[in-house]
């Protein structure tokens, strides 16, 4: 068999078939069907949104700041929370994550030239962003109020925006299943020879983790959202009460699709921290295994514990126990791959990067964020917490210093790959404590402001709450500064970061072994692999990367023929 | 992946024995600070099961402190001994270790144990609650945009705004809501129970302690959701409790029981209506939606700005339709409107006596 190169079409296996390369600017950067190119689209929009997400965060602060509302009325303020929650949910952190680093990052992982359906991926893409102005254009007819929850019956009762809203958030799902689907085929059929999946680098086992998730979860949201849709516009009443429809039923058919969803939010980043971790200290990840497999346990749980998010509903008593034994025991994965991270640093030689201070960063927040997730899960504690500020504080703690903590980790990592050039490590310093100082002065107070009796989703409050809410709106300036100079960096670097060559961290997956950027056909030849990548000590386990192919060796066959 | 027999002896410095004997130091101490912390200080403990709610919520936090200081502990401990030092080597690797199977199956059974105990610590105080007496006292709780009112036993029609409960009588609390979600939270007792409309909801609890403690709706219902809180009552001696109700017997003798909430009934009379009393009211309870006293008619916030409201040529006609004349006026404040622009609440969502009507009145009378 011959060995694909550039520009060539071969009919032969998956692995050596390449596309033309595009020559005209909209077919390369425009609707392009190379995945990296479309990581990337994802990634700048998503960040796009993660502006207007985090104006209205500050948004929120500054009204907070007065007990009676410092900044808008209280229908305004309504708009402004549900349509932030909404955008960081669904138009930041799962597309970074899963359309964004996903793409880019797992297909070369593996050694792969593109995602299985290139096609359907440039579909996916270009669903995403009309769909996020969709979703920004309901402020225009009165955006929904409810919260990124949307509970009947007042979801019903919301402005046209909410219509608007189900529709956006909708087209947003289809997109998150396509790409579940190919990123799934991707994953199983397109490794490279010898990528067995014990050899697979453990972003790829994330993602592996999850795509199952975007696929059958999100069908649930779906549902929900067509039948609120019809509800709203055609009177068929599913949710309504007074027409002999369930307002809990919808709670169900959210929570089904929103609890995976956090995972949806959150495995690939551990799968992020994961790369980052051993890279740095220059170890192997410790219990390769166990990470890898946690993740999967973690999906597979997580399928099993919506209902944690309705113990004040009105569930039937009994009904509660297994919800919250079932939770607590998702907390048991998750410490092994703590615990795992916390050994992988030991014995190392640890490198402090922008990347390594936000991984290292991460396992503190996280752990904190996954500590008042234990407390939510038991049900005597969950009727006192449910409904007030502790469950914002939670949520932020695994959203924020979780997901996007990884996430500008993953930014400040791959950087170099995606653009050739590295970011400014003193700003990205200066990112990171800015950021991690401003995120926990935030985030911590709202503990107790919940635990002593603020509720969420309240555009006043109880005077007594005004001193601790000044401080969080404070931090939360800091946490903002932080984020600036995090975009000025990256757009600075752009042009005058320095050239980065194909591995300026000296790490060891794949993708680190091709040029920066990869050139569209990401590998002259697709390479064999013979170990997982994490031994720092041993040679490269790949042969048949460009120039050194060994003829001793068969020709590369790919995984799955 | 056959790399374990690969993997160097592991042998632990003496700094991380060190770190991990302070590490055990502070996690005894924070344990024994969290049990001798006398919650009831931060948040007052109104009624059984509030003591067991918060027996877990210590038993939660001293065990998660040792979690978290020992993470945090060695993540600090590490990052600092194992950071790359200038005298390394460039291209100079950790310690090749891969993995350790008696490590990693701690790491999964000690959790494990303790998931096991927090489970059944957990059911516990969940068969507490479930268990609180099923007699006594049964009140009804109804939430509406944006107030509760109850009922009780023997008492026609509702009771608007403060529940009154007798201490150490157990409490059977019906809730359900007329329009939207609400919810019903009393953070001095640690339950709450989301009111569903079409749905009952029961919570069950001994009052103990006697003062005055928050209701607070915690489901997001609407514009005032946030301005959703009213006051319980609990009263010793019994027979104070048992005063106040018949007080409520003979007042509400010839309501209906079907009372539309919060508004409804005869006009409200006018007579006597004091213009300083309705400005107080109005910077309390109006200027939310309505914004301050000098807005005009165009300048909106939820409704529309009040100023000249019952003197405005270019608004001759109020927002029903009816002419502008105080008695008009008047009734909207009473039964509420809800139009093009949104729901006026009704006197009894907004908390108003007929007496504060006759003031508001009197007040936007003022207002020339
Ligand atoms: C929850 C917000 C809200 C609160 C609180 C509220 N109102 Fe209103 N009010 C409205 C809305 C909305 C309208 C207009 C209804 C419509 O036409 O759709 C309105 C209409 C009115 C009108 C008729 C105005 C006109 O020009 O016809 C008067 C008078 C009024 N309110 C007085 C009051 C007073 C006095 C208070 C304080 C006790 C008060 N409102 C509290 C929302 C509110
Ligand atoms: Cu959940
Ligand atoms: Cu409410």
């Amino acid at each position: 068999m011959s060995v694909a190169v550039h520009g060539e079409v071969h009919g032969g296996g998956v692995a050596d078939h390449i596309h033309p390369e595009p020559q005209t600017f909209v077919r390369k950067y425009i609707f392009s069907i190379d995945h990296k190119i479309i990581g990337i689209q994802y990634i700048i929009t998503s960040f796009v949104f993660m502006g207007l997400g985090g104006l209205l965060a500050e948004l929120i602060r500054v009204q907070l700041m007065h007990h009676s509302g410092a900044l808008v009325n209280p229908d305004t303020y309504n708009e402004l929370y549900s349509i932030h929650g909404s955008t960081m949910v669904w138009l930041v952190i799962i597309p970074l994550l899963t359309g964004g680093f996903g793409n880019f990052v797992f297909p070369l992982q593996i050694g792969a030239r593109d995602v299985a359906f290139p096609w359907l991926n440039m579909v996916s893409f270009w669903i995403f962003p009309p769909a996020g102005l969709m979703l920004y254009s309901s402020f225009l007819m009165g955006a929904p109020v409810a919260g990124w929850t949307e509970y009947p019956p007042m979801s019903l009762q919301g402005a046209a925006g909410t219509s608007m809203w189900a529709a956006a958030i909708f087209l947003i799902g289809v997109s998150s299943t396509m790409t579940g689907i190919n990123f799934l085929v991707t994953l199983l059929k397109m490794r490279a020879p010898g990528m067995t999946f014990t050899r697979m680098p453990l972003f790829c086992w994330a993602q592996f983790a999850t795509a199952p998730l975007l696929m059958i979860a999100t069908t649930a949201l779906g549902a929900a959202l067509a039948a609120l849709f019809i509800e709203r516009q055609f009177g068929v009443p599913f949710f309504d009460p007074t027409k002999g429809g369930s307002p809990v039923l919808w709670q169900h058919m959210f929570w089904f699709y929103s609890h995976p969803a956090v995972y949806i939010m959150i495995l690939p980043a551990f799968g992020m921290i994961s790369e980052i971790l051993p890279t740095f200290a220059r170890k192997p990840i410790f219990g390769y295994k166990m990470i890898a497999f946690s993740s999967v346990a973690i999906a597979l749980l997580g399928f099993m514990v919506w209902a944690h998010h309705m113990f004040t509903s009105g569930l039937a008593p009994w009904l509660q126990l297994p919800f919250m034994i079932l939770t607590f025991f998702i907390a048991i994965p998750t410490g092994i791959k703590i615990f795992s991270w916390l050994t992988t640093l030991w014995g190392g030689k640890i490198q402090f990067s922008t990347a390594m201070l936000f991984a290292v960063g991460f396992i503190a927040t996280f752990t904190f964020g996954g500590i008042t997730g234990v407390f939510l899960a038991a049900v005597p504690f969950d009727l006192h917490a449910h409904g007030t500020y502790f469950i914002v504080a939670h949520l932020h703690y695994v959203l924020v210093g979780g997901s996007l903590m990884a996430i500008l980790g993953g930014v400040h990592f791959w950087y170099p790959k995606m653009s050739g050039r590295m970011m400014n490590e003193t700003l990205g310093k200066w990112t990171f404590w800015l950021f991690f100082i401003g995120f926990n002065g935030t985030f911590i107070p709202m503990h107790w402001l919940g635990l002593l009796g603020m509720p969420r989703r309240v555009a006043t409050y109880d005077p007594q709450f005004q001193t601790w809410n000044i401080v969080a709106t404070a931090f939360s300036f800091v946490m903002t500064a932080a984020l600036l100079l995090f975009f000025i960096n990256a757009l600075y670097s752009l042009r005058n970061g320095r050239k980065a060559g194909p591995n300026p961290w000296n790490a060891r997956t794949l993708e680190w072994q091709i040029p920066s950027p990869p050139p569209y056909y990401n590998f002259k030849h697709v390479p064999a692999v013979f170990a997982a990548p994490y031994d720092f000590a041993e040679p490269l386990p790949y042969r048949g990367l460009e120039g050194e192919l060994d003829p001793s060796v068969p020709a590369p066959v790919p995984a799955g023929h | 992946m056959a790399v374990e027999n690969r993997d160097p002896a592991v042998k632990l410095e003496r700094g991380f024995w060190l770190v991990t004997a302070v590490l055990a130091v502070l996690s005894l101490i924070a344990v024994v600070a969290t049990v001798l912390y006398p919650v009831q200080r931060l948040l007052p403990e109104a009624a059984i099961p509030a003591d067991q709610i918060d027996a877990l919520f210590k038993f939660l936090v001293a065990s998660s402190s040792v979690v978290f200081i020992f993470v945090i502990g060695y993540l600090l401990y590490f990052s600092l001994a194992f950071r790359r030092r200038s005298s390394d080597a460039p291209d100079a690797v950790g310690v090749q270790i891969h993995d350790s199977q008696s490590l990693e199956m701690w790491w999964t059974i000690v959790p494990t144990i303790f998931i096991i105990v927090l489970g059944i610590f957990s059911i516990k105080i969940w068969y507490g609650i479930q268990v609180q007496p099923n007699s006594g006292l049964v009140v009804e709780a109804i939430g509406h945009q944006w107030f509760y009112d109850f009922r009780y036993p023997g008492v026609h029609g509702t009771i608007p705004n403060e529940m009154h409960l007798p201490a150490n009588v157990p409490v059977t609390l019906h809730t359900t809501a007329q329009d939207v979600i609400h919810s019903f939270w009393i953070p001095a007792i640690r339950l709450k129970a989301d009111m569903v409309p079409g749905l009952i909801n029961t919570l069950r609890f001994t009052p103990t302690n006697p003062g005055r403690y928050e209701i607070i709706c915690t489901e997001f219902c609407g514009t005032l959701h946030g301005e959703m809180h009213k006051q319980v009552v609990v009263i010793e001696p019994q027979a104070k409790f048992i005063a106040w109700l018949s007080g409520w017997k003979s007042k509400n003798a010839h309501a209906s029981d079907a009372v539309p909430a919060g508004g409804g009934g005869p006009p409200v009379s006018l007579a006597g209506g004091d213009a300083a009393a309705g400005k107080a009211l109005f910077a309390q309870k109006c200027i939310a939606c309505h914004g301050a006293a000098t807005n005009g008619f165009e300048k909106r916030v939820v409704g529309p700005g009040l100023d000249k409201v019952l003197d405005d040529p270019a608004h001759p006609k109020l927002v029903d339709g009816n002419p502008a004349t105080p008695e008009n006026v008047a009734k909207i404040l009473q039964n509420g409107y809800h139009g093009d622009m949104g729901q006026m609440p009704s006197m009894g969502a907004n908390g108003l006596s007929a007496k504060d009507v006759a003031n508001l009145v009197a007040y936007l009378k003022t207002l020339k």
